[in-house]
């Protein structure tokens, strides 16, 4: 077999590499995705006590510190047998919004947006929040800044420190909301929704009203039928914070929803010898290798999958936009819902849709009379000695299961992360990709890379998790081999 | 000269954490200064941009891996000497200097003096709270460049004091 590997040496926030395997004709033959082993976290956890939890579990990721803040907290409930008050509740979930808004506003103009509103086939330089800027305009990067800014500092209101929250503590959260914080917070809720919609008309401008960005959304190469997975609430609307996690088949029939603390019985893990991240699939329809399909354990935890595996959306301005994204994208109605969306490219319009749900409850969170209660905390009594808590973080279900001895102090810990979901998925998508441009050892087509990459971009992975360390080498290197280990062909994207 | 100091990494992560140990001394040496600011920050994109905004210097430290780099050296860097990828995958809010070209674009009122001490890193995939030997050794080094280089040798004498 011949290698082609794409590797990116270091990046300011973690590296991958993607290694493409040719056959003896020269056509890709598999393709994997590998990322830096971070080593001994579970050791690193275990001896401490179990209330340190949500502010070490924030530190594992810069890029979603929120996400594993609000994650361990709920882990911490559990493992204390204990029930935050209502205010509490409502605190994690303003919380939990406004990073929401902030996450997928910067992955959207700095990460998947570019490749459509500065274009595909633009120069790799252009295609970032600076290409957006001079192509969109100066006001839109205004408005992205401000848009973190704003939010940047609702989460250090309320999560106590502007980096790595600290106020979830097991039975709610520390820092009650004063009146005043609460106006300001329902001010910044509301610029939310404005820019949402602004971002949601945006991207209509852009992408929808060009037929041929609309053909490359809907092309095969992006194109993969999968179990979808996502947390609803009793309805079955989309819930970021709390409910049970549903799974939907390819077909959109509901597949399984069970409480988290039940994962196990429903999600296992595939070893490759090839890597040391693991594959996790269904374990009711067992690892069939990375193939699509119903008979697949395959599934995603995206925001494509969670539209897919909820029957709607719980705020108004979002539910009109769900309906017209179904409509849009053809989907067909089963068993009284809509039939999920394939295509993966589509992932990019399901976020916006999901910025305009975040901004659209932090709002109603902001306006209810009971955020500035004083009831913040119920304070815990017993040690429980196992607690599983989960959220859906932007990037897939988040899960933390933690079991302590009886003086809670860790003797286990276990993370399944957003985008540990989607491992599979990930190499999916890049083979096709692939497949589709490399024949006969030849790239066959022009911004190969960008198409690769946007394979891999849409989930949004969250390498990060790794390292920032500052980059020493050039980012991008494609190799093209013979049998030999000669260079057919070397492309380099360096600056 | 208003200045802010910030220490980038994962306090976690071995010697990832090395820029932020940094800046917890020079937070403590220079806690009497009100015209200098210590922070700390896990990455570097555009938030980094954003927290230097309002500043007439930075200075910022940080892990770095070269090419057959020795670990524990220090390089003294200017946002420009990093050499950016702008379009690769494992990123979440893009590179500093697109980010400073950013906010300068939109006005936004950036240090015009920006130095970047970079600590050559040996261990940055292993949870620890420990730096590897010959990070550790770069930390009171990199620590008295920043003091001589924001003129305050003598704080520095008095800190090195105190600690003993």
């Amino acid at each position: 077999m011949k290698r082609v590997t794409i590797n990116p040496i270091t990046r300011l926030e973690g590296h991958g590499k993607i290694d493409i395997f040719l056959d003896e004709e020269g056509n890709v033959a598999n393709t994997y995705f590998q990322v830096p082993e971070l080593r001994g976290f579970e050791q690193f956890c275990v001896g401490r006590p179990a209330e340190d939890m949500p502010v070490i579990t924030s530190r594992i990721c810069g890029v979603c510190p929120e996400a594993h803040h609000m994650a361990s907290s709920k882990a911490l409930d559990r493992l204390f047998g204990v029930e935050p008050t209502a205010a509490a509740k409502k605190i994690r979930e303003l919380f939990y919004m406004a990073f929401f808004v902030t996450d997928h506003t910067t992955h959207f103009y700095a990460l998947g947006g570019p490749d459509f509103i500065v274009g595909p086939d633009a120069a790799p330089g252009e295609r970032n929040l600076l290409g957006v800027v001079k192509k969109a305009g100066l006001d839109v990067g205004k408005q992205v800044i401000a848009c973190r800014a704003r939010n940047h500092h609702v989460i250090e209101i309320l999560g106590g420190r502007g980096i790595h929250p600290v106020a979830g503590v097991p039975g709610g959260w520390s820092r009650h909301v004063s009146a005043a914080e609460r106006a300001e917070i329902e001010t910044i809720a509301t610029q939310n929704v404005e820019f949402a919609l602004f971002t949601l008309k945006l991207f209509d401008q852009i992408v929808l009203s060009n037929p041929a960005y609309l053909d490359l959304i809907m092309s095969d190469v992006y194109h993969h039928q999968t179990y979808s997975m996502g947390t609803v609430d009793e309805q079955n609307r989309l819930n970021f914070y709390d409910g049970k996690i549903r799974i939907v088949d390819p077909k959109g029939r509901e597949f399984v929803k069970y409480e988290t603390a039940d994962y196990a019985q429903h999600i296992a893990e595939r070893v490759e010898p090839w890597t040391y991240l693991k594959f996790p699939y269904l374990k009711k329809i067992g690892w069939k290798g990375f193939v699509d399909g119903v008979e697949s354990g395959v599934y995603t935890a995206t925001p494509l999958s969670r539209l897919n595996a909820a029957d709607r959306l719980a705020t108004p301005l979002a539910q009109e936009h769900f309906e017209r994204f179904y409509q849009t994208l053809g989907a067909k109605t089963v068993e009284g819902r809509h039939e999920p969306v394939h295509y993966r490219l589509a992932t990019h319009w399901a976020r916006l849709i999901e910025l305009l749900y975040a901004a659209e409850r932090m709002q109603e969170l902001a306006r209810d009379p009971e955020i500035t209660s004083p009831d913040i905390r119920q304070i815990p009594q017993n040690i429980a000695g196992e607690g599983v808590g989960s959220v859906e973080a932007p990037r897939g279900t988040l899960i933390h299961h933690y079991v302590s001895d009886e003086k809670a102090v860790l003797t286990k810990v276990n993370l399944v992360v957003g985008t540990t979901n989607n491992h599979a998925a990930i190499s999916m998508s890049i083979r096709k990709a692939a497949e589709k441009f490399i024949r006969g050892f030849e790239v066959v087509e022009e911004g190969f890379l960008n198409r690769v990459e946007m394979a891999f971009r849409l989930y949004d992975p969250c390498l990060s998790c790794a390292t920032h360390t500052l980059p020493g080498e050039m980012p991008l290197i494609v190799n093209i081999r013979n049998h030999q280990g000669e260079s057919l062909q070397s492309l380099r994207r360096d600056r | 000269m208003s200045t802010i100091i910030v220490g980038i990494g994962n306090r976690v992560l071995s010697d990832d954490s090395v820029g932020i140990k940094v800046a917890d001394t020079l937070a403590t040496a220079l806690r009497s200064r009100s015209d200098v600011v210590t922070s700390e920050l896990w990455g570097g994109g555009l938030r980094l941009m954003e927290t230097l905004n309002g500043y007439e210097r930075a200075i910022i430290i940080d892990a770095i891996i070269t090419k057959d780099g020795k670990p524990g050296s220090v390089y003294i860097l200017k946002p420009s000497d990093l050499r950016q990828s702008r379009n690769t995958y494992s990123t979440h809010d893009g590179g500093f200097q697109e980010a400073l070209e950013v906010g300068a674009m939109l006005g936004l009122n950036l240090p015009p003096q920006i130095t970047i001490w970079a600590v050559e890193a040996d261990d940055v995939e292993t949870y620890s709270e420990n730096l590897t030997r010959e990070v550790e050794r770069a930390v009171p080094i990199v620590v008295a460049g920043v003091m001589r280089q924001i003129g305050l040798e003598e704080q520095l004498t008095l800190s090195v004091g105190e600690q003993q």
